[in-house]
């Protein structure tokens, strides 16, 4: 069945009825009848904390992974509506990414276990009262008699702390763990430094920036505050823009915003720092131990290893150790071959004789970490060993999440009784005896110390919206039945045990008043102090141990597999929320669906274009996809993207792609090794059209992702002057003068309406700044865009179609790479509605729906629209989307549509929509104003976009206020309007990147 | 003064004769306001011939906000603050008949009507009689800023002199609100309510 076929599952009448409890917020257009009796039910006791109409914000914590973010919370009449950055966290500072956004699909995802569940004789599953459920785990529990074990993905903080003594209450032992746990970076820590802990990095204030293929724009440790310090180094202020060279054999996201990509041979990136290090261990006068480990590895051999030219490792190495200071990174999940943690510990070396220790790498920050897989083996040894008798999986899916080779599954089975918290029926759970479903973090009391001096609290922000339990209540209940050795934990509720924690924390910092302490904690997100000193550290008597040793993989195919977390799913845990599966992958624009990515040379070779079905075949199994051919991808890999292929996890989810991992073999050791076989490509002859966003790869010479080299923009040159210069003082005219006569007299004929009625008032005109030279392709903006504004997720049948509605997209261009050997680089343009003064939609709309506000705006009315997409016709930005099917009561299915904006209409059939410059929040802001009798703030409020984005890159307010911060931008020399020879005018003017000349 | 030209036909037509008897259409009912200021609402037994849409509860406006001179924003709580007027909780209403029980019988009997939502638990369901279509946006403080907070009337008429409430102006009806925009001379811009 097609996803426009799907019958809807959402009563929009039910929804329309919890709105009416406080009268308000625009659902469907349902027209203008009021005939349909509609109901106002009010609240029996009122809220004092809720106006309706006026949203309500709390702070909580984001458990999306496991950086520990701030959040806050927007709630409406008692429904959390969108979650946004908190500023005053040290983490994400007021920014947040896609999965951080999408976290709220699955607070309202329709897969989560609606009741507490049982399985029955015959295998299915039933639900029960929670009463009959505790009773059955306490049971459980005393009949298990010490043998249990605990599986827990849970941050630490004061639930990990009480599981890890309940748990030791009844003998057992808590096993931390979650897929991606960064064991190779600590390894390489306690070998290097004699330290088992993950290092806090600061990209903002590094001058060059090396990653050995690690990710830190997607996944990799702290990815939003990571980014957030990357555009400050990266991104052009004061004339400087620190150097990015991304050395792996692929190009992800990260990868992509390097000013220079070194194409390393799969698995051979050790040699490559080790020859660096040497480099720069000699210049910078390292200790003669170190220096004399190094000397073996010169550029020479380097090259050898990794195909990279001897003479560009040479200057790289300079280049690096003459930045001061610089950063050097490595650990990504892609690049996680079976000597990462040799690779690490190498980039240990390389940052310390590079003198970035304490400066850029500051250890004693103690980021959050699990066990690893050395301690999911462990555990998994005592299943198979029939030690365990009872198994409690919280926040964990490890029968997805592991290579099935690993056979996870069987050694579950050999557990008598598992149990499972998850808030969805995922893989683990659908092998578990008894389903306790756990609130979801914005439903319950929690807390979460991500890092040394955070302490992040979570609320309830909304009623549970299912029959669940916090897992902390859990515990407590069982343990009440169970009595025994549980007896002691007698707290009434976890929020009681919460608060008793927290109350502790006042004494403990001398607070006075526990309860006030407790409050402001809670108002502003939890505790933060100022992040300890950098430890001081020295070499370990290990460290010059560090050598390198030709990579070998599994099998005998003639690739090697390359599998990498996704941006947006993540290790899976993204698969079952709609905003993450229709955002497009940022380097590959796919979305819904896995592929199968091939470096341009191999599609030549095997003659396959992109669509083409193919079929990797590893000694661990074989899988189908379609093909994709990335220009950023070493010739000797084929590449796939993990967290497809799920065989549960709600409908979203289910029968999704195929799982990379099945392709991988058993992990032994402290990680998994996601580059570690060898895989056959066939060619099946099976065709798929990909579900890709993008339209035409090539800019064309339409100057839509303009940059500008770092010389000339330290010249403070225009794109017109510097281009000019380019073409050695040529003038180009762009418009023939005919042209520009006739755009001249059509543009004063606009402005002679602009002398009429409101268009004459003293107002704001709304103007954004995008500065690409920030920019990272990263997606938040667009995440944040879809929550915002209530646009709906179409599917992978109708983008196959080109129906896709993102009013804010982005566009990734390849640039260059037309000589052989010189792989092309990306440019990255968030793309909306460019509200043009002289704006092609308005004239054509015979209805005028498509008009021009007198604040500047492109105004859509959405009533008056009766959808002849003339408008769409003429955009040239092709930023105007189209109903074409009741998108609207298809995209929310049950209870999802309670995530939607009540300040924003939704949608129906037959009407055209596009970015309004998030004017609910613009008309929100004025009539706060007016009541207040004062003008407008700048930066009072800001567009979904420009709040979401991690690296700050796009401004939006008001060009008429001389002192806003977007006139300022928009006065740069950079700045230039995307296909400005149309003479549309637009109103967002972006700032073209900023360009390191590659030194030869 | 507005006329009730808006009226939507069906709902005045049936109603005309019932509100004849407590004291005319709303026209005259607002001269009749400027005349005496204070009202005696009157007893009703015939529930059925009034205007508007039956409630649950026979909640009287007229006696209220007429006779009792209660402030619109004592129930509507978040009108001067919020795009939503706001509906009073139970609790707003018990508030006062947790003591008041009514002086007539009808008033008893649809007292004791609340009483029991309030130990059940369960919210009345008021049928809602001014709706504004989901691609409009009123934001209530606005107008209530500009025009003061008793500009109830304006739209909502003399809802102190209606036993039950019923549609005075279609608040529904463009035309309704442009009449008011060009009058006043503020702003006619389309994306100001329908975003």
């Amino acid at each position: 069945m097609s996803e426009v076929d799907r019958p809807s599952g959402m009563d929009r009448r039910k929804f329309l009825t919890v709105l009416g409890a406080t009268g308000g917020g625009a659902l469907a257009l349902s027209g203008c009848s009021t005939s349909n009796v509609e109901k106002l039910v009010p609240y029996l006791v009122q809220s004092e904390d809720q106006i309706p109409g006026v949203a309500t914000w709390y702070a909580s914590t984001c458990t999306e992974c496991e950086a520990g973010c701030g959040l806050h919370v927007r709630t409406r009449e008692g429904r959390a509506v969108k979650l946004e950055g908190n500023p005053e966290h040290p983490v994400n500072q007021g920014k947040l990414c896609s999965r951080g956004q999408a976290s709220l699909q699955g607070l309202y995802n329709p897969g989560r276990i609606k009741a507490p569940m049982a399985r029955k004789p015959d295998g299915s599953f039933g639900e029960i009262t929670w009463d009959d459920a505790i009773g059955r785990l306490a049971a459980k529990l005393g009949a298990a008699g010490g043998k249990m074990a605990v599986l827990s993905g849970a941050g630490p903080g004061t639930f990990s702390d009480f599981l890890a003594e309940w748990t030791a209450a009844l003998g057992g032992k808590v096993t931390r763990w979650s897929p991606f746990d960064h064991e190779a970076i600590r390894a390489a820590n306690r070998r290097v430094f004699g330290l088992d802990q993950l290092p806090a990095h600061d990209f903002s204030a590094a001058k060059y920036i090396l990653s050995f293929g690690a990710d830190f724009l997607d996944t990799w440790l702290s990815p939003t505050e990571n980014q957030r310090g990357f555009a400050e180094a990266h991104g052009f202020s004061d004339g400087e823009v620190a150097k990015f060279v991304y050395a792996g054999p692929r190009r992800d996201l990260t990868g992509l915003n390097a000013d220079e990509w070194l194409a390393v041979r799969p698995g051979t990136e050790t040699a490559l720092v080790l020859a660096i290090a040497n480099a720069v261990a000699t210049a910078n006068g390292a200790p003669a131990a170190l220096t004399g480990a190094l000397a073996k590895y010169t550029p020479a051999a380097a090259a050898q290893e990794t195909g990279v030219p001897a003479d560009r490792i040479v200057r790289v190495a300079r280049e690096f150790a003459a930045a001061k200071p610089s950063l050097a990174v490595a650990g990504g999940i892609g690049a996680q071959h079976a000597g990462a943690a040799d690779l690490c510990a190498a980039v240990n070396l390389l940052n310390y004789v590079a003198g970035n220790i304490g400066q850029t790498v500051r250890f004693g920050a103690e980021l959050a970490s699990g066990d690893g897989f050395a301690g999911l083996d462990q555990l998994a040894a005592a299943m198979e060993g029939g030690q365990v008798a009872v198994l409690l999986v919280h926040d964990a899916n490890p029968v997805y999440a592991l290579p099935k080779a690993f056979g996870f599954a069987d050694k579950l089975k050999k557990v008598p009784f598992k149990v499972s918290t998850s808030l969805f029926f995922d893989e683990t759970a659908a092998q578990c005896d008894l389903l306790l479903p756990q609130h979801h973090a914005l439903e319950r009391w929690d807390d979460l110390a991500p890092r040394a001096g955070v302490r992040s609290l979570m609320q309830p922000v909304m009623e549970p919206v299912f029959d669940t339990r916090a897992a902390g209540d859990i515990l407590l209940l069982a343990a009440k039945k169970a009595g025994g050795a549980l007896a002691k934990f007698t707290d009434a509720s976890w929020e009681a045990r919460l608060r008793g924690r927290w109350q502790a924390l006042a004494t403990e910092r001398k607070a006075g008043n526990a309860d006030d302490f407790w409050r402001a904690a809670l108002q502003h997100g939890g505790i933060f102090d100022e992040a300890p000193p950098p430890a001081t550290v020295s070499l370990a008597a290990s460290a010059g141990e560090v050598t390198y040793t030709k990579p070998t993989f599994e099998g005998n195919g003639s690739f090697v597999f390359l599998a990498y977390p996704h941006a947006l799913l993540h290790d899976g845990r993204g698969a079952n929320k709609p905003w993450l599966l229709e955002n497009a992958d940022p380097v590959t624009k796919i979305t819904w669906h896995h592929w199968i990515e091939l470096s341009p040379e191999s599609a030549r070779t095997l003659n396959v274009e992109n669509g083409e079905i193919l079929r990797l075949t590893s000694p661990h199994g074989s899988l189908e996809g379609p093909a994709y051919v990335h220009p950023g991808l070493h010739g000797e890999a084929v590449a796939m993207p993990l967290g497809f292929g799920h065989s549960e996890y709600g409908a979203f989810a289910k029968g999704r792609g195929a799982n990379a991992l099945d392709l991988l073999g058993a992990p032994k050791g402290d990680f998994v090794p996601y580059l570690s076989t060898r895989v056959t490509v066939e060619k099946t002859g099976a065709w798929k059209k990909l579900a890709s966003v993008e339209g035409v790869p090539r800019q064309l010479g339409r100057g839509i992702a303009e940059a500008i080299p770092l010389a000339a923009a330290r010249k403070g040159l225009s794109l017109e002057e510097y281009h000019l210069e380019e073409r050695h003082g040529e003038a180009h005219e762009i418009n023939p003068p005919r042209e520009v006569e006739a755009l001249k007299g059509w543009a004063e004929g606009q402005q002679r309406g602009a002398t009429k009625g409101d268009y004459t008032r003293d107002l704001p005109h709304w103007g954004m700044a995008i500065d690409l030279a920030r920019c990272t392709g990263c997606q938040a903006c667009v995440t944040a865009c879809y929550a915002e504004n209530n646009i709906p997720t179409v599917g992978e049948q109708e983008i196959l179609r080109g129906r896709e509605l993102t009013w804010m997209r982005i566009e990734r261009y390849w640039e260059g790479g037309d000589d052989a050997g010189a792989p092309p680089s990306a440019r990255f343009v968030p793309m909306l509605c460019q509200h043009c003064a002289n704006a092609p939609c308005e004239p054509v709309c015979p209805v005028y729906a498509a008009y021009h506000t007198a604040d500047g705006l492109n105004g859509q009315v959405y009533n008056r629209c009766v959808g002849t997409r003339y408008c769409a016709n003429n955009c040239p930005y092709k930023v105007r989307y189209f109903n074409w099917y009741k998108y609207n009561e298809m995209a929310w299915p049950e209870p999802l549509n309670l995530q939607l904006n009540p300040d924003v209409t939704v949608r129906a059939r037959g009407v055209m929509e596009k970015c309004t410059f998030c004017i609910q929040r613009i008309r929100g802001a004025q009539n706060q104003a007016r009541l207040e009798d004062r003008p407008i703030r700048d930066g009072e409020f800001t567009t979904a976009c420009a709040q979401a984005c991690p690296s700050d890159a796009i401004v939006f307010g008001n060009v008429r206020d001389p002192q806003s911060r977007v006139t300022a931008i928009k006065q740069d020399p950079r700045g230039y309007h995307v296909l400005e020879d149309v003479n549309t005018r637009p109103a967002v003017t972006y700032l073209a990147k900023v360009l390191h000349s590659v030194e030869a | 003064m507005r006329t009730l030209a808006l009226v939507v036909g069906g709902v005045a037509a049936s109603g005309i004769a019932a509100v004849l008897a407590f004291g005319g259409p709303p026209t005259q009912a607002q001269q009749a306001k400027a005349a005496a200021d204070s009202i005696t609402a009157p007893v009703l037994t015939d529930t059925g011939a009034l205007k508007g849409p039956r409630q649950p509860i026979f909640f009287r406006h007229d006696i209220h906000a007429g006779q009792f001179k209660l402030q619109c924003q004592y129930c509507h709580y978040s009108v001067a603050v919020s795009p939503e007027p706001g509906i009073p909780s139970l609790q707003t209403c018990m508030g006062c008949h947790l003591v008041v029980s009514g002086s007539d019988s009808g008033g008893k009997a649809e007292i004791k009507k609340l009483r029991q939502a309030w130990t059940d638990k369960k919210p009345v369901e008021w049928i809602r009689v001014h709706l504004i279509a989901r691609h409009a946006h009123f934001p209530h403080q606005r107008h209530i800023k500009a025009l003061g907070p008793n500009a109830c009337t304006t739209c909502h008429g003399d809802v102190d002199r209606m036993p039950q409430v019923f549609k005075v102006n279609n608040v529904n009806n463009m035309g309704f609100c442009i009449t008011c925009h060009i009058e006043r001379k503020v702003t006619r811009d389309c994306s100001v309510c329908h975003y």
